[in-house]
């Protein structure tokens, strides 16, 4: 279980807080969304929890444990998969080295298993002749999907989404949504969609609005 | 080890890119490779130089003491006086670990008796001659010299081509204690006087004693330079250092000696040695390394030059080659930032430009050693070549000068004064010189080449990456990969 505690972060030397004493707890097994307008901060939010900033003031535990004390890079390594609306894949690689790669970075019990990648890309419409083009050569949609099954795939049980149908179609950004809830239902893990796209966070189970400083669950 | 996974499809996908680096990288590591050869070479073709130069330490009669001696003497016929010293000190010297070889040099006047001396002047085949050097003795006044040597191949005249044996054979170590004899080409012509047959001279004291001589050998002087009148080069007979030394009465004694050095950097200890050894104030000692010099100097200056281009490519390639991968960091942020939120630590990111690097690296080593050796054979001999121009207009400006150097001891006492020794010995010691002077660098590329190369190859790669380093270090992934 992710738990956020008492977090409160500013911009500079403003001292007006973007949000003040937040406190969110996060369960395997379900989907949460973050909507909320642009520039209300949810972005940073997820930076916070992905371990890829460190907040003003407040905590971030993971299973009880500090995130701190876990240690950021270790952290991201083992504990968090993060999916970006850019899809931010390397580009001088195909879908199945992009996957394969992030299995070895992150030492994943799936590390050099080829079939294993090529099978899971399979399911979400890559085939294996696609899946050994380069990346470049695949629509947006593909490469989100090669995302997702990047963070999928990892040993990490939290997966957190930064826009990620932000590029998309409709029929690709339903199925990118299906591909998530899979993702908690199917495979357990805690995932954390930020949007700004309403029709999309009302797919989660969990629905968080971030709105006035203020996160408010329904 | 996945860094070095992702170097290796970065180079694959980046094709242009590495080739690109691949050509600046090989371009740097020729000239390094240049600058390490042409270095090597210069250092090889020194150390040759000090061995093969020549430098020579002669042991001769102090002038001016012998003068003032004569002058100081009380006697009614003032005679000057050669002193000589025992061969036994001169063999002594001679077994230092630093002599190559030594040549002994004895000389006697004599008169010819079944055969006539050349003459160049009307009527001055009987004249006494002797130079400055010879004046006032009455053991100099014959027309034929006695150069009594250990080795005629050693001797100046021989070494600098002013003679050359035409037929016969050499005076050696061997002919001691013979009168073995070896004359010139003119008088034996003159006189027809073939290899094998006996020729008899007379001394010149009061009660003239024949001594035969047997022709082993036939030279050919040169006559050009050193021919006086009455004085003609053609009438020096070369034979065995113990000949001259019984007609004047010295036996197991000689008056001059020239130790040639193994290597010309141990002059200094050398010359002191053998004044130790010779221990006689009538003698000088000295020393002429001007070969060696002349030799040293354009080799110096090309390994001087050589080690220039190492660093100053190894400088400016570092240079270059750290700022191309700073750019090249900057359009790679995203990767970057990719790896980082996959939890890839810093380290292992510059572990992969490092290896990037170093594959392209190999290749460029490989593009260096083809294509290096003739750039530094090029390179160097060139150098070599305006080094050897500068060298010689030099000398050329000052040989000649009367320094008043002793001619190696081997130029006949009596026949000419010093300074004309001097200034012919300047000539001499350029001419060998400049014979012996490197016409071209052997520039090949060794084991210790490459391995230098790869090693400064190294240091700039790992260079280069540090500099491009503290641009990754200072990257924040939320800043490359998330904006509001």
């Amino acid at each position: 279980m992710l738990t956020v505690k008492n977090l409160t972060h500013w911009y500079g030397k403003s001292g007006k807080p973007l949000y003040e004493n937040v406190n969110l707890s996060f369960t395997a097994d379900k989907v949460y969304t973050i909507v909320g307008a642009s520039g209300s901060g949810k972005t940073t939010f997820l930076a916070f929890i992905a371990g890829l900033d460190k907040p003003q003031a407040g905590e971030i535990f993971l299973d009880g444990e500090n995130i701190e004390k876990i240690g950021a890079t270790n952290y991201r390594k083992h504990k968090v998969a993060i999916v970006f609306q850019q899809y931010n894949l390397l580009m001088y690689m195909s879908a199945l080295d992009n996957v394969l790669t992030a299995l070895a970075v992150t030492a994943s019990q799936h590390k050099n298993d080829k079939q294993y990648v090529l099978d899971a890309l399979k399911g979400v419409g890559i085939e294996e002749a696609d899946a050994k083009k380069n990346v470049q050569q695949l629509s947006g949609g593909q490469q989100q999907r090669v995302a997702i099954i990047r963070a999928m795939l990892v040993d990490a049980n939290i997966v957190i989404a930064d826009e990620p149908t932000g590029n998309l179609d409709d029929e690709n950004s339903a199925m990118i949504v299906k591909l998530f809830q899979d993702l908690a239902h199917k495979h357990h893990k805690t995932v954390i969609i930020v949007t700004h796209d309403t029709k999309i966070a009302q797919k989660g189970d969990v629905q968080i609005k971030l709105a006035e400083r203020q996160f408010m669950v329904s | 080890m996945n860094y070095l996974k992702r170097s290796r499809l970065y180079l694959v996908h980046k094709k242009g890119q590495s080739l690109l680096m691949l050509l600046i990288m090989s371009a740097i590591l020729v000239f390094v490779l240049s600058g390490i050869i042409i270095q090597n070479a210069a250092i090889t073709a020194t150390n040759n130089v000090t061995k093969s130069a020549g430098t020579t330490i002669s042991v001769a009669a102090n002038r001016d003491k012998m003068f003032s001696q004569m002058r100081s003497s009380t006697a009614k016929t003032k005679t000057l006086t050669t002193p000589t010293v025992a061969n036994t000190k001169i063999k002594k010297a001679g077994s230092l670990s630093t002599v190559a070889y030594y040549n002994i040099t004895n000389t006697a006047s004599v008169n010819a008796s079944s055969f006539d001396a050349v003459s160049t002047t009307t009527g001055t085949s009987s004249m006494p001659s002797g130079g400055p050097g010879g004046g006032g003795t009455t053991a100099s006044s014959g027309d034929i010299t006695i150069n009594g040597v250990s080795s005629t191949a050693h001797t100046t005249a021989f070494t600098s081509n002013q003679a050359k044996l035409v037929s016969g054979r050499n005076i050696t170590a061997s002919d001691a204690n013979t009168k073995n004899v070896v004359i010139e080409k003119e008088l034996a012509t003159d006189n027809s006087v073939k290899v094998g047959d006996t020729i008899t001279v007379k001394t010149t004291a009061s009660s003239a004693k024949k001594i035969k001589l047997k022709v082993v050998g036939i030279y050919k002087a040169k006559t050009s330079s050193t021919s006086m009148p009455g004085n003609d080069p053609s009438n020096t007979i070369y034979t065995s250092y113990t000949l001259p030394a019984s007609i004047s009465g010295t036996v197991g004694k000689s008056s001059s000696v020239t130790y040639t050095l193994e290597n010309s950097a141990k002059e200094k200890a050398t010359t002191k040695q053998i004044k130790q050894i010779i221990a006689n104030s009538s003698f000088s000692v000295s020393s002429d390394d001007a070969s060696y010099q002349q030799l040293l100097q354009p080799m110096k200056n090309v390994q001087a030059f050589a080690k220039k281009i190492v660093w100053l490519v190894a400088i400016a390639g570092t240079i270059i080659l750290g700022l191309i991968i700073i750019l090249s960091v900057r359009n790679r942020q995203r990767e970057i930032g990719v790896l980082v939120s996959l939890g890839e630590s810093k380290l292992h990111i510059i572990g992969q430009l490092f290896a990037e690097l170093f594959t392209i690296l190999i290749g460029a080593m490989v593009v260096a050693l083809l294509l290096g050796s003739f750039v530094g054979n090029k390179v160097g001999n060139q150098l070599l070549a305006q080094q050897q121009t500068t060298s010689v207009s030099n000398t050329g400006s000052t040989s000649g000068a009367p320094t008043g150097t002793p001619g190696g001891g081997n130029m006949p006492a009596g026949k000419t004064g010093g300074t004309l020794r001097g200034g012919m010995t300047n000539q001499a010691t350029t001419s060998a010189a400049n014979k012996k002077a490197l016409k071209t660098l052997n520039t090949s590329i060794t084991p210790s080449s490459v391995i230098k190369l790869g090693g400064m190859g190294l240091v700039i790669i790992a260079l280069a990456v540090c500099l491009a380093a503290v641009s990754i270090l200072r990257l924040r992934p939320k800043d490359i990969l998330i904006g509001e």
